[in-house]
């Protein structure tokens, strides 16, 4: 119990650090660094998530036309709730916790082995400037970019892809999705996406920044602790969020048209 | 308190001045102001102490701690990092950041505080390996994990000498090198008072086999 509390305070701290400190990334070498985490995080992904995008679109709309035999505003709307909403950002928050999540756990779980955060502390930089401020932003704005192309694909790719596997008309479920969509529906989507991405930069930055050991068998360690607890905080910050969205505070903004 | 104020006298006079607590690993380091100096701590606790002394300027309660003619014991937190602004460290290994090639390594510390130095520092730091006899335009281009320890040494060493601190502290320098290597080391403290003529320069060897 003290573990998962000493745990809570050391992310919520570094969490505090990033949000106060973002004006470093002023200095060069900080800049540099957001630059390879967004490359590494966000472009060198999007390959990657092209395929399950396209398909997962493809399966609604087919589950929707061909099991449910509903038409085609009903897929484009199960398509808005469920891939805009919420398959669209987990979907980029799990290949994002995957990884790099990871990435960011290990790098740092061995840099702070092999003494080189002290070596940035004997330089008197403070290694949460150089090693977890542009990591933190980096992955927020990639999971939002991510978001973003997954949606992009998944509507795009499985309106394109039902009109050619299954009985469904490209123009029909077109015109009915920019019926239904609304900028909000992104909205939503893409400020959930910066919460998922700033948990799992803080969380992989927390684990890796404080290994369970000065061994090499602790980087493993402090990669499986990343990504579960990512995981764990993902989930929660969604139920949070649908909870915000469509009860108590902001009742009624989100509800579907059915 | 007369025994204080004689050594907050002495202290003075001294760049670097270390007596651990007498609970602690037994060993002095008493290294006047100017020149070249070489100091063999008595055991690895004795220099684990003294380099966490020194790098913090927070001397364990009991222990005294002199630097730069200050008494690290009495400073406050901004005094601290002024005074620790003027002290520069080259670890044993060079200190390298594994994800920055040579020339992000060497030029990070300016990125960070005078980041209009860093372009026009290129050909001070192309000078600086080739005086020190390593291959700039290879040095450079390289990440940590395809240098030599000696190429480490020499990136952590030219990265130092670009602020040119008042108390420079070289761990081990010359450990793990080849003879030539070695032979090359040599040049170091020349290369750093070039720099700044009366800074003074430790070499700090690791203790010897107990």
């Amino acid at each position: 119990m003290f573990a998962v509390y000493r745990e809570l305070e050391g992310s919520t701290r570094l969490a505090a650090h990033v949000l106060r400190r973002v004006w470093v990334l002023r200095f060069p070498p900080v800049m540099e660094e957001l630059v390879r985490q967004i490359y590494f995080t966000g472009a060198s992904a999007t390959a990657t998530i092209v395929v399950r995008g396209a398909f997962i679109g493809t399966l609604i709309i087919a589950y929707v036309i061909e099991v449910l035999e509903a038409d085609a505003a009903l897929a484009v709307k199960m398509l808005l709730w469920v891939v805009l909403r919420e398959i669209g950002p987990l979907i980029a928050a799990v290949l994002v916790i995957q990884r790099s999540g990871t990435a960011v756990a290990t790098e740092l779980a061995l840099m702070k082995i092999s003494g080189e955060v002290d070596s940035l502390r004997h330089l008197r930089i403070d290694p949460r400037d150089h090693l977890v401020v542009p990591r933190v932003i980096g992955i927020s704005l990639s999971l939002a970019a991510l978001t973003l192309y997954v949606q992009f694909i998944a509507v795009g790719g499985g309106m394109v892809l039902s009109a050619l596997v299954i009985n469904a008309s490209f123009s029909e479920l077109a015109s009915n999705f920019f019926l239904l969509a609304s900028p909000l529906d992104l909205a939503y989507s893409i400020v959930k996406s910066l919460l998922f991405g700033g948990a799992i930069g803080v969380i992989a930055c927390y684990y890796g920044l404080n290994p369970p050991g000065r061994s090499i068998n602790a980087v493993p360690k402090a990669a499986i602790s990343a990504v579960t607890q990512s995981t764990i905080a993902v989930m929660i910050i969604n139920v949070v969020f649908a909870y915000l969205a469509y009860g108590v505070a902001l009742f009624g903004l989100f509800t579907a048209k059915v | 308190m007369t025994t204080l104020r004689a050594r907050a006298a002495e202290a003075r006079q001294v760049a670097l001045w270390y007596e651990p607590a007498p609970d602690g690993p037994s060993g002095r380091v008493w290294i006047p102001a100017g020149a070249g100096h070489r100091a063999v701590p008595v055991s690895e606790a004795f220099k684990s102490r003294l380099l966490a002394a020194l790098l913090e300027l927070e001397p364990q309660p009991g222990a005294w701690l002199a630097v730069l003619g200050a008494d690290a014991g009495g400073l406050g937190a901004g005094e601290r990092l002024a005074l620790r602004s003027r002290i520069g460290f080259l670890p044993a290994n060079g200190g390298m950041i594994s994800n920055l090639n040579g020339w992000e390594n060497i030029v990070l510390p300016l990125g960070y505080r005078d980041a209009k130095r860093v372009n026009p520092a290129a050909p001070k730091v192309h000078a600086l390996i080739e005086r020190l006899g390593g291959s700039p335009r290879a040095l450079l281009a390289k990440l940590p994990e395809e240098m030599t320890l000696y190429e480490k040494k020499l990136a952590g060493y030219v990265r130092m000498l670009l602020e040119a601190p008042e108390l420079v502290v070289a761990e081990n320098l010359t450990g793990g090198l080849e003879h030539d290597e070695r032979r090359r080391t040599a040049a170091f403290p020349a290369a750093y008072h070039a720099e700044r003529p009366e800074g003074v320069f430790v070499q700090l060897d690791d203790a010897p086999d107990q």
